[in-house]
């Protein structure tokens, strides 16, 4: 097979695993019990008190609310087949890790810019990447952890022809290569996003 | 011990936000500053201060939530002020802008 086929049928290969994924979001019980539980547990911390009335009263109240406006937060998840190991793992792994990871990236990224800020070496440009990510939650996501990991910031986001494309201001161009500058740039957010959302 | 050591790189990291929206030479560049040492600066002086005050967890536990918002809100307002400045035609001293290019 000559090799220009050969990228073309494997962009749509990925393309029909999108397609059919995109109709296999999670079912409507699932998505309601998943917001539940979010509205819940931040009605808990917000109100502070473990008593009868206050659970009895979160509870109803976060029932109403979450059974008309389920699309919200969860429209965008992945769906796996058991939803107990699902929410279990979104919640004991996959959030913890990310905001670990984050917190250092955060770090560094305030220790880059006092060296730029002190001894001013910088060499700026907007450059465009492009994302796997395809959902407006994932995107949103992505374009924030950009704008927090060192020497990046996002300034739009673009959606063309099924593919998605960021434009980054990059405090430092190395390449202008757009799959060299993804690895640079993104490094593994993007793999550890496309874990959970489209 | 470890509280007062996350207050003191807090407002280190505040400061040298505060020198580098100073000296840095135009709005994009004075963005990358002013987003991520705000977050950061004020993400280490929240834990700190949860660690510090004498309360019932739940209180502490508000703060953290505090801090969740302040980390997923601060980089969101710095994008559309980026953004919107590019629209409204400040020029980024760059060496190359793709975002020009594409969006004539």
């Amino acid at each position: 097979m000559p090799f220009y086929l050969k990228e073309r049928i494997e962009d749509i290969k990925a393309r029909h695993i999108v397609r059919r994924y995109y109709g296999k979001k999670l079912p409507r019980a699932e998505k309601i019990a998943m917001t539940w539980m979010a509205i819940m547990a931040f009605w808990l911390i917000v109100s502070g008190t473990l008593s009868w009335q206050n659970l009895a009263v979160g509870g109803s109240i976060s029932l109403i609310i979450s059974s008309f406006m389920y699309e919200n937060l969860t429209d965008d998840l992945r769906y796996e087949g058991s939803f107990i190991k699902k929410v279990l793992t979104l919640a004991f792994i996959q959030i913890p890790q990310y905001a670990f990871i984050m917190i250092f990236q955060l770090l560094e990224s305030n220790f880059r810019v006092a060296k730029h800020a002190l001894f001013l070496g910088i060499n700026p440009g907007i450059v465009r990447l492009e994302t796997d990510l395809r959902s407006a939650t994932g995107t949103t996501l992505l374009a924030n952890s950009i704008t927090l990991t060192p020497g990046t910031l996002t300034l739009d986001v673009a959606k063309k022809l099924d593919k998605t494309y960021l434009y980054v201001h990059w405090i430092d161009v190395k390449t202008l290569n757009m799959k060299k500058a993804g690895d640079e740039i993104k490094g593994d957010v993007e793999r550890w996003l496309g874990k959970i959302f489209w | 011990m470890i509280e007062y050591a996350l207050l003191a790189m807090g407002t280190s990291i505040m400061v040298f936000g505060a020198l580098g929206i100073l000296r840095f030479p135009d709005v994009y560049t004075r963005l990358h500053a002013s987003t991520k040492c705000d977050t950061g600066g004020a993400l280490s002086i929240l834990i700190a201060t949860a660690l510090i005050i004498p309360a019932p967890p739940m209180i502490k536990v508000k703060i953290l939530v505090l801090t969740f918002l302040i980390v997923m809100i601060n980089p969101m307002i710095s994008h559309a002020i980026a953004r919107g400045a590019h629209r409204s035609g400040v020029e980024p001293k760059v060496v190359v802008d793709m975002y020009a290019r594409d969006n004539p």
